[in-house]
């Protein structure tokens, strides 16, 4: 009942993460890097009160994702493994992933909370909150390989999750990385509002939720196999 | 080494992935923060403003490359902290200890390691940014990075704590008392919040020359005594089985031998 509860929060997660997303004029289109001080301050004068109602939401809300990735590590206990090594790096990562996105809406609340402020001052804030944003997937990135990994060891008649899950996570894993090189450019489509930072990556993340939440609904009535170790 | 050969197919092929993967990680990670960020050994903590934009205009790119590929495998730094947590449930003691490790080192990572990458990034990338702003920058990368000292500090307790109280016999006593000198690192290097120069300093002949060398002689120890656990490990609860016959002393003469 309980997991239940907590596995169909990803539906409102999704519906929150998508308005907050419309909300923040700063996304669409996202700011750009070659903006110069003079004009991402504009840009918080402007729209104080969509930057600071979306960044709250976000603030809330991006957190919410961990207990959903909790209940993927406890279905990790169910997969053919000899040893809780996995799932421990999936719960390693778990935390850390959501908590590098809400350290960047600190940045950008903190940009917002005084719009007039040294024009300087306010671009650092937005610098800020955009590279800890788009370059910190780190953690993303391994709990995909993570994920990947664990389903192709799960070497069971009726494994937990399908197989081509793994190359899904293999795959998002992929799309995600190009965003780690946004500090290199401020054009083209490396650049934090660049076509493979921004949009692919946001893309891949939001694919990711809604395909692990489809997969994961059959996987929460999966029996524990008797080989699956106990430690 | 033969058992290694197998090693991902056998099963303890988690066991082995996780440790191959930590010494990866590890290796990379010095070659990032030494060779090509050089961002280690640090800085000088009484640098000027104008000196910080010279500091990030003579290691621009290699700040923006080393951190992007930070960026990219910086999770991986999970899978030491995981096999470190499966060694603290093998032994006899509480599972409270192994979560206690796994929780301290994994939310340790957003101020221990991605703010000094988002710092030295942000630094880099805007060159032409007011020098006292770059200065900040400056501060905040080695500042958060050498002073998020708690986690290595309660970390590192935690782990000498089970080791003492251990009954499997998972690792040596007097590794139990490394983690000590670890712990030691993380309260000889408070003063660096403080002090701009001298030895007390974070480039400083305590705050760099000591902890880091400790630092790295405990990895290295660590990283030895984990493949010792993993050639052991029956994947059971109880007692780990008698270390495998040492192969620097196999290659004398048995001792039995010797002595009749």
């Amino acid at each position: 009942m309980g997991e239940r509860i907590i596995y169909w929060t990803w539906v409102p997660l999704v519906v929150i993460w998508i308005a907050g997303f419309l909300l923040f004029p700063g996304f669409i289109p996202p700011v750009s890097p070659k903006a110069s001080a003079a004009e991402v301050a504009d840009f918080y004068r402007q729209d104080l009160s969509r930057v600071r109602y979306s960044m709250i939401l976000f603030n809330w809300f991006c957190v919410a994702l961990i207990p959903i990735l909790m209940l993927i590590a406890e279905r990790m206990r169910a997969m053919a493994h000899r040893t809780p090594i996995l799932r421990y790096c999936v719960i390693g990562v778990a935390g850390a992933a959501p908590i590098a996105f809400l350290t960047s809406t600190v940045f950008w609340l903190l940009a917002a909370f005084r719009p007039d402020r040294s024009p300087d001052l306010t671009l650092l804030c937005n610098d800020l909150a955009w590279i800890t944003f788009t370059c910190g997937v780190p953690f993303l990135v391994a709990l995909c390989l993570f994920l990947a990994l664990a389903i192709v060891w799960d070497d069971q008649e009726q494994p937990v999750f399908p197989r081509w899950v793994a190359a899904f996570n293999v795959g998002i894993a992929l799309a995600i990385i190009p965003a780690a090189f946004a500090g290199l450019t401020k054009s083209g489509v490396f650049a934090w509002d660049g076509f493979l930072s921004f949009w692919v990556k946001n893309l891949a993340i939001a694919l990711w939720i809604v395909v692990m939440a489809v997969v994961l609904r059959p996987a929460l009535e999966h029996n524990r196999s008797e080989s699956a170790a106990t430690v | 080494m033969t058992s290694d050969k197998s090693a991902l197919a056998g099963p303890k092929r988690e066991l082995w992935f996780a440790w191959y993967v930590t010494v990866a990680f590890y290796g990379l990670y010095s070659v990032i923060f030494f060779a090509v960020a050089r961002v280690q050994p640090p800085g000088r903590p009484w640098l000027a403003p104008d000196q910080t934009v010279d500091w990030f205009a003579d290691r621009r790119w290699g700040l923006l490359i080393g951190f992007a590929l930070i960026f990219v495998l910086g999770g991986f730094s999970a899978v030491a902290i995981a096999l470190i947590t499966y060694s603290i449930r093998r032994m006899s003691v509480s599972p409270v200890f192994a979560y206690s490790y796994l929780i301290l080192y994994a939310v340790s990572a957003v101020p221990g390691f991605m703010f000094i990458c988002v710092a030295m990034t942000c630094g880099a990338m805007r060159p032409e940014r007011d020098p006292v702003v770059q200065q900040w920058l400056y501060d905040l990368g080695f500042l958060s990075f050498v002073g998020t000292m708690g986690v290595f500090l309660i970390g590192s307790l935690v782990w000498m704590m089970a080791i003492l109280l251990d009954k499997n016999g998972v690792f040596p006593t007097w590794f139990g008392y490394l983690n000590l000198c670890n712990a030691l690192t993380e309260v000889v290097i408070a003063p660096s919040w403080i002090f701009q120069r001298g030895v007390l300093a974070y480039n400083g002949a305590i705050g760099f020359w000591v902890n880091v060398p400790v630092f790295g002689l405990y990895t290295t120890v660590f990283i030895i005594l984990l493949r010792n656990l993993i050639q052991r490990d029956d994947l059971g609860t109880g007692p780990l089985p008698e270390p495998p016959p040492d192969v620097w002393r196999r290659a004398r003469p048995p001792v039995e031998a010797a002595t009749s």
